[in-house]
């Protein structure tokens, strides 16, 4: 009797050891690529270098902005992997920041704004307002068969211009012209945890995402039902489950975090108002996030730690070198291109071996570098 | 209203019309290309977006037709490592696809304050050059309709014209050549080509290269005549919209002309109307192709279900 969990336990165990091989050995490739772009392009490559791996950690602040986004990616993370376990690719996770932004501005801004009820109506709002953006793509898909993928990214750049209309012409601003609304009352605002830092109540409320989502997933019916549309559509509607039923709870539940995340930008110590374009492309790293985790809601947060380190260290080599944070994006590209193939360690030796195929990886980058 | 349909039957909006539409069509014949082979190609918008670049930063030192053959290289060479990432490595081609997306966003930020010395806005301090437009005004000189013909021909991109053969080769090349047939079959069912022993991996493979390089072509077209020079996603959507105009063309090369046309009439749309209305907000006008690629899509699909539910397939 007492075997059966131990085999399991141990074959689990050595899954995980190969993923977080796989994990390490695809960051490891990623930043050695990403040093031979710095090598040629920067004056000073090793102090960049330096800046990139070690500067997060060097005072309180710089700790704080990196605890700041991991709360966030965690958070957008999650969003993916609950539409990527129901092999969904619903994209909109981004246009689901942004409604959900524009929905808390609108209590925080409102007489509400400046009772208690800020924080608690600004997060309930801005979940329903993303919940719904996201139950959009889902029921189109459900009831008409259109494709995810596009309505969903489509639906992104109207949230954009929409936030950009409103911040512009319709939210209260402290003068004209400027593309900001009023900051937000102090009531409405997510108080810091640890003074003089951005550290705030984002993260605790990512770490209770975390624990929801994992026991959505993996301690409830509903959750079993959406891994097994997930695994396979179509036995799992041969087998009396609503597949399109979980699609679209999924994508909506995936909405209401991606509508959690855009509160967590607005009401968070970082902005505390809505500004245009605030998102800065953090949406779509869920994606980076969610494939490096598996989609397991657990390892999200994990993931999260080291990719936050990556994305501050590069803001600050920006800021202190010659080498600008995009740079991040090669090593983003390239993780997640080996982290979701079947590439592994032997693999890549292989390649090495037999030699013109390997070149493909470095390509990438030189592309981009052209 | 009236200024609306004037400037809208005139020459010069049917001129702006063929000038948003030839980067979208471009760019839905790459879609379609690869759609058909059984890969649907999220990564239009970051092939479009890199072969924007690479022709401007190319065409800086050499001439602009170098420059659109490198903006076309780059989206094929793209096109190749999609390919290999999830044919050779088995990778699921949507994540692979927005992998290249993300590559495309960061990297040609990257590159661009590289290349301008750290300006990661726009190359407005680079001297890019720009693809010239065909003349054919000397077609007033025919009687009676000589004046209309030039104003609706003249003044078009040397791509426009490419782009409409295009619409053509395409389609003689699926329907009416060997390797059209192997392509669709490929993506139709690829077991029966793969038994008959056609090399599936293989025709996969070069239907993400092509499809890459008219990406490829289409941002040249964009950074080389619709605006000279690069903006940071400059490309704003197009590549997810040419995706929408694949489904919405119904997966056929005059379907997808028809489709980009109508994104592009609405793209042109537009372009003219805040010049025309004050009071409607520029935003709202933005939003407009997006709000009509997912009206078309809806209504596509509404459309694509009848005709099963006709054939009595549920």
């Amino acid at each position: 009797m007492s075997t059966l969990p131990a085999i399991d336990r141990s074959s689990r165990f050595k899954t995980m050891r190969r993923e977080v091989g796989r994990a390490l050995g695809a960051l490891v490739i990623a930043l050695l690529v990403a040093f031979v772009v710095v090598l040629l392009t920067s004056k000073a490559p090793f102090e960049a270098l330096n800046v990139l791996l070690t500067q997060p950690l060097s005072r309180p602040r710089t700790i704080g902005l990196w605890i700041d986004d991991i709360a966030k990616l965690t958070v957008t993370g999650l969003a993916f992997s609950l539409v990527f376990q129901a092999r969904q690719f619903a994209m909109g996770v981004q246009g689901q920041v942004y409604i959900g932004a524009l929905a808390a501005t609108y209590v925080a801004l409102s007489p509400l704004g400046a009772s208690w009820a800020g924080i608690p109506l600004g997060i309930a709002a801005a979940m329903l307002a993303g919940a719904f953006y996201g139950f959009i793509p889902g029921i189109a898909k459900a009831k008409l068969g259109a494709n995810e993928i596009v309505s969903s990214l489509m639906l992104n750049y109207i949230a954009i211009e929409l936030c950009n209309y409103l911040v512009r012409a319709n939210l209260p601003k402290p003068q004209a012209g400027v593309l900001t609304t009023n900051d937000f009352p102090d009531s409405a605002v997510f108080p810091t945890l640890v003074a003089n830092t951005r550290i705030d109540l984002s993260i605790i409320f990512a770490l209770v995402a975390v624990v929801l989502v994992w026991f959505a997933l993996y301690r409830t019916s509903w959750g079993l039902k959406l891994r097994l549309v997930g695994h396979n559509a179509r036995f799992a509607e041969y087998s009396g489950i609503k597949a399109t039923f979980i699609m679209v709870s999924a994508m909506t539940a995936s909405g209401a975090l991606g509508g959690l995340l855009g509160s967590m930008f607005v009401q968070g110590q970082t902005y505390g108002k809505l500004t245009v374009l605030f998102e800065g492309g953090l949406a779509f790293e869920g994606i980076l996030v969610a494939i490096v985790a598996r989609s397991r809601p657990l390892a999200v947060p994990i993931v999260a730690i080291f990719y936050a380190y990556l994305r501050q260290g590069a803001q600050l080599m920006n800021i202190r070198t010659d080498v600008p944070a995009e740079v991040i994006g090669i090593v983003t590209a390239i993780i997640i291109l080996l982290v979701s193939s079947s590439y592994s360690l032997n693999f890549i030796t292989r390649l090495f071996r037999r030699g013109p195929a390997a070149s493909a990886a470095p390509a990438a980058a030189g592309g981009a570098a052209k | 209203m009236m200024e609306l349909f004037l400037t809208v039957f005139s020459a010069a909006f049917f001129v702006t019309v063929i000038r948003t539409t030839t980067p979208l069509l471009l760019a839905t014949l790459g879609g379609l290309i690869a759609d058909l082979g059984g890969a649907l190609n999220v990564a239009l918008e970051g092939m479009m977006l890199i072969g924007c670049l690479t022709a401007v930063i190319v065409s800086v030192y050499a001439p602009w037709y170098v420059a659109v053959l490198a903006g076309l290289g780059a989206g094929a060479l793209l096109g190749l490592i999609m390919a290999f990432f999830a044919f050779r490595l088995k990778a699921d081609i949507i994540l692979v696809g927005f992998a290249i997306n993300i590559l495309a966003a960061g990297g040609t930020v990257f590159a661009l304050a590289l290349a301008t010395g750290g300006d990661k806005g726009t190359s407005i301090n680079l001297q890019s050059k720009a693809i010239p437009a065909v003349d054919l005004s000397f077609l007033s000189g025919i009687p009676v309709v000589g004046p209309t013909l030039s104003a609706f021909l003249s003044g078009h991109s040397v791509l426009s014209w490419l782009a409409a053969i295009l619409v053509f080769a395409v389609w003689y090349f699926l329907y009416r050549t060997p390797w059209g047939l192997w392509l669709r079959g490929v993506g139709e069912y690829p077991a029966a080509p793969e038994a008959a022993g056609i090399p599936v991996n293989k025709i996969r493979t070069w239907s993400l290269i092509v499809s890459g390089a008219l990406a490829g072509l289409g941002g040249a077209q964009l950074a080389m005549f619709n605006y000279v020079g690069f903006t940071r996603d400059m490309t704003a959507g197009r590549g997810f919209i040419a995706l929408g105009a694949v489904l919405l063309g119904a997966r056929h090369p005059v379907g997808a002309l028809l489709a980009a046309l109508l994104f592009g009439a609405f793209e042109a749309l537009a372009v003219v109307m805040p010049g025309l209305f004050n009071d409607i907000p520029a935003e709202l006008i933005r939003a407009i192709p997006f709000v009509v690629t997912i009206a078309a899509l809806v209504l596509f699909s509404i459309r694509a279900q009848r005709a099963l539910a006709l054939r009595g397939v549920k």
